[in-house]
């Protein structure tokens, strides 16, 4: 009986492993690219383990003139869609979360409907309006387009968060004195910090990759996944490695510094006693 | 307040401004021609190290060149075009992707400046951007796929590069029993690139891809039939740009691809064994496709002149002769000389070997047609195993169709 219990645990940890490697082999391979000895890696048997390592590369990234406007111009793009996308959807979504059954499910339906159809069908509309509006080129053009994308996706998220949290607490709070906006404010975002954190990653990482919008929006400063795209279509294979090495960065921390909010047990400290 | 908050506020504040970067007026000065072009790291810094200054200089004006790969200049067009607002002057285009600009009135017609070309422009190069005896495009850069080759790997085993369709063969066979894998390629991806091929191949077998079951035309595919089992897996995934990649990974120990692919691979790579010649001959004679940067001005330009004026300056001798020298550019004039650097010379001959035997494609409107059936073609013979001739018996009648659909 003992016996089974190791195996199951050891399987369990075998399989937690081959997760994490499946997930981490393709970033190491970007990284392994990057300061690579060309003759380790450009061979039929490249060598998976960095023996020597090549700073040539990174130095012809920073020195090309080409990685600070995108990587700064993606930075912008990014956060301000993450918090206009926060700003906007955490008191709609939390309205609506209070709405009957029936409605709310038909408002967050009617909200998808704006995304049934594909980027790439919408993208030359929506180009050609921002263009008449002079916003093309520019980051608010670019923020207002990832918003058309993000806002019913984190309000969905939102809604599922505030629904959670029991209306009992709004009560308390009314009852101590709160009006509604304090009772949002104080109460009920603390509260719904997990799902805040995860809806304000999604968005984040959302902005940061995305590629229709920007191809069509940007001319002549791009963001950082357009300007890798240009570099595998015609840059070598190791500038290729090192930006996309760099695009990872941001995406690393960010995860990161958020992640610490999102805990199964949220609820736990509202709700008890 | 602390240090903390006094960053925190301070950073939020310079992002907030960050906000509106490029929303303010444009400080006038200057003429400001906007061109776009599709270049590699190396060949922007020779534009704006070598060609551009003496321009702006000349006509006071400023340049400002974006990177737009072809296929996505007809988004960004079809885009400004709609709204009504052009903030392009100038295109160098690839002259694969000349129909969409031509068929959706995205380009200028610019027949009545066509004296502007110098007597010296090849002649093959006009016809490229000439659709319906109007002209849309001035030649800029001319091209032309090379085949590049592992010479240390086909020295392993005794073996050179193919001069015609025997030796291909030959090599493609060898290779695989010695490797147990294919180690030819061709591009495969049964699209744009795989045409460029096919015409090659018809061409060469002296056949006309626009007719497609004649004598020659069947003659390539068998040909195709027979060499495919001994070909790399990787030609299936094969582009323009992947083929770079199998040629330094070594997947592929002979391909054939555009010329940009030197930079990627011997000097960026690092691979100084792959080296590179003006490719094999048909059973009737050599042919490469003649490809290349064409210039456009689209419709609305708001420096139409000057655009002009820079196309006659791209067209000069002087900027013919530093592209050429500086990045081993086939020249578009018989009168521009290159004195290339020692480690390009040998990839520049093969160049201007190819070069030779360059034929342009005929520009179609029912051009998307001819490329599916070309590719449709190639597919079914290929990799269903159907028959040669009655395959293309199918895909002739729908080059037929297409073209009488297009004249009415």
């Amino acid at each position: 009986m003992a016996s089974r219990k190791i195996y199951k645990k050891l399987l369990f940890y075998l399989g937690i492993i081959l997760i994490i490697l499946f997930m981490t082999i393709p970033v190491y391979i970007l990284f392994r690219v990057s300061f690579a000895v060309p003759e380790d890696v450009l061979t039929s048997h490249p060598k998976f383990f960095i023996t020597r390592f090549e700073f040539k590369h990174w130095q012809q990234v920073f020195n090309s003139g080409n990685l600070w406007p995108p990587l700064y111009k993606s930075f912008i793009v990014a956060t301000f869609t993450m918090i206009f996308a926060l700003v906007i959807s955490a008191p709609a979504s939390y309205a609506i979360s209070r709405f009957d059954k029936k409605i709310k499910y038909a408002v967050i339906l009617s909200l998808f409907f704006t995304r049934m159809f594909p980027n790439v069908g919408i993208a030359l509309p929506i180009s050609v309006t921002f263009l008449k509006w002079n916003l093309t080129d520019k980051n608010i053009g670019l923020i207002m387009a990832h918003l058309i994308e993000q806002l019913p996706f984190i309000a969905w998220i939102l809604v599922s968060t505030f629904e959670t949290i029991p209306f009992d607490l709004e009560e308390a709070a009314s009852i101590d004195g709160a009006g509604r906006i304090k009772t949002l404010l104080k109460v009920v975002l603390p509260v719904a910090a997990p799902g805040l954190a995860v809806a304000a990653m999604f968005t984040w990482l959302n902005s940061w990759n995305e590629f229709t919008y920007a191809l069509y929006l940007s001319l002549s400063t791009k963001t950082l996944p357009l300007q890798i795209y240009y570099y595998v279509l015609r840059g070598g294979f190791f500038q290729q490695a090192a930006y996309s090495t760099i695009l990872t960065i941001p995406v690393l921390i960010i995860t990161f510094a958020l992640q610490r909010y999102i805990r199964s047990d949220y609820l736990g400290g509202a709700i008890k006693g | 307040m602390n240090y903390k908050k006094i960053t925190v506020l301070l950073l939020s504040f310079i992002m907030a401004l960050s906000l509106f970067a490029g929303c303010g007026k444009k400080e006038s000065g200057p003429a400001t021609l906007r061109i776009t072009m599709g270049l590699g790291e190396e060949e922007w810094k020779v534009m704006r190290e070598d060609v551009f200054p003496a321009f702006e200089k000349a006509n006071n004006c400023k340049i400002e060149a974006v990177q737009i790969e072809a296929s996505d200049v007809v988004k960004k067009l079809e885009a400004m075009k709609q709204a009504n607002k052009m903030d392009i002057d100038l295109i160098a285009q690839d002259n694969m992707a000349l129909a969409p600009l031509v068929d959706k009135g995205l380009v200028e017609d610019i027949s009545e400046f066509k004296n502007k070309i110098p007597s010296e422009i090849i002649p093959s190069l006009i016809s490229v951007g000439e659709f319906d005896g109007k002209l849309y495009f001035f030649p800029f850069r001319p091209n032309v796929e090379i085949n590049f080759y592992n010479e240390a790997k086909l020295n392993q085993y005794g073996l050179k590069p193919p001069a015609n369709w025997d030796e291909l063969f030959n090599l493609a066979k060898t290779l695989k029993e010695k490797e147990g894998v294919g180690k030819v390629g061709i591009k495969a991806v049964f699209d744009g690139n795989t045409t460029v091929q096919l015409f090659e191949f018809i061409r060469q077998a002296g056949g006309d891809p626009l007719v497609l079951n004649d004598e020659g035309s069947v003659r390539a595919y068998t040909f195709l039939k027979e060499l495919w089992p001994y070909l790399s897996f990787d030609s299936l995934k094969a582009d323009w740009n992947t083929t770079n990649r199998f040629l330094a990974e070594e997947s592929m120990y002979l391909a054939a691809n555009w010329p940009f692919g030197v930079n990627v691979i011997v000097k960026d790579g690092g691979k100084k064994e792959i080296k590179a010649y003006g490719g094999f001959s048909g059973p009737v004679k050599a042919s490469k496709v003649l490809g290349g940067d064409v210039l456009g001005i689209p419709k609305g330009s708001p420096n139409k002149e000057l655009a002009l004026k820079f196309i006659e300056y791209l067209m000069s001798k002087d900027v013919q002769e530093t592209l050429a020298s500086k990045l081993a550019w086939p020249s578009a004039r018989t009168d521009a000389y290159a004195k290339v650097e020692d480690w390009q010379k040998p990839y520049f001959d093969a160049i201007n070997e190819a070069m030779k035997v360059a034929q342009p494609r005929p520009n179609l409107v029912y051009w998307a047609d001819v490329d599916k059936a070309l590719n449709d073609a190639l597919k079914e013979i290929v990799v269903d195993g159907k028959d040669v001739k009655a395959t293309l018996d199918k895909y002739h009648q729908k080059i037929e169709e297409a073209k009488q659909n297009s004249s009415k």
